[in-house]
């Protein structure tokens, strides 16, 4: 493996990446109700406390990941 | 002499090839969890001569990815080695030599040693091991470009996984099966980069 590098440069922006990776519209509105679907996936795993979780769940979650 | 390379722009010379989706997916994800950005020959349109347009690239680019892990005789009927990525790996040492502050570039294989094997001129260049699995890309990313409040493992495929499950569908909206396509390309990197920024350490309020 090289030596690592360390990546100092700023994140890239969404304008930035709009204007490089030009979609169309409908793709567009796809990709958001993507964005919108990952965003809810998301936050469902966030209110959900792992313990209440039932152990077997757990571990098949665990081994799914 | 061209202009300097992008700091963030990363050319990914891999196989275009349906087995390997998956992995291709992955570097998409992984780079733009890392704050890098992925390019592809095949992302340029039309009209340049193929090694004009890859050569070009490759000097855009500050950073490029290697993957040998499928240089094999492509399938029968017309069985022939796959001899792309050595070429391509092959123009880029040449430009890293004669311009050192400008690119940097990376090996990767799924199999430690092979190398050895394959391309012993390469001796002395430890590739990056991905071992064929998407987890293995992420984890040789995050080895290869660390920074600062960079995303885990388990969290970069989560977000693979899901942008993985969504192939089909892309590629059902652009007409094609080709998961390289310039068109899939696009998408799949606007894709990564919104769930990378929902993603990513926000400066708290106020600074």
């Amino acid at each position: 493996m090289r030596k690592p590098i360390h990546i100092t440069a700023p994140w890239p922006t969404r304008e930035e990446m709009e204007k490089r990776f030009p979609i169309s519209k409908a793709s567009e509105k796809a990709l958001q109700a993507l964005v919108d679907e990952f965003k809810a996936q998301l936050s469902h795993r966030e209110e959900e406390p792992v313990n209440s979780i039932e152990p077997e769940k757990r571990r098949k979650r665990a081994s799914a990941a | 002499m061209p202009p300097p390379p992008d700091p963030v722009a990363v050319f990914l010379n891999v196989p275009y090839d349906k087995e390997f989706s998956s992995l291709y997916v992955a570097y998409i994800v992984g780079l733009f969890q890392l704050g890098l950005v992925p390019h592809l020959a095949s992302e340029i349109p039309g009209g340049d001569r193929r090694l004009d347009r890859i050569i070009q690239l490759i000097q855009s680019c500050r950073y490029s990815i290697h993957d040998l892990s499928r240089v094999e005789l492509s399938a029968a009927p017309s069985a022939a080695p796959r001899f792309n990525m050595p070429l391509e790996l092959g123009m880029t040492i040449t430009w890293q030599i004669l311009n050192p502050d400008q690119h940097t570039w990376f090996v990767w294989e799924s199999e430690p040693y092979r190398i050895e094997r394959s391309a012993s001129d390469l001796n002395g260049t430890d590739p990056n091991i991905h071992s064929g699995t998407a987890e293995g890309v992420l984890r040789e990313l995050r080895n290869a470009f660390p920074r600062d409040k960079m995303p885990s493992v388990p969290d970069m495929l989560g977000v693979y996984r899901f942008i993985n499950n969504q192939l089909d569908a892309i590629l059902l909206r652009n007409g094609t099966s080709n998961p390289f396509d310039r068109s899939v390309f696009m998408e799949l990197c606007r894709l990564s980069n919104y769930l990378a920024d929902i993603l990513r350490p926000k400066k708290p309020a106020g600074k």
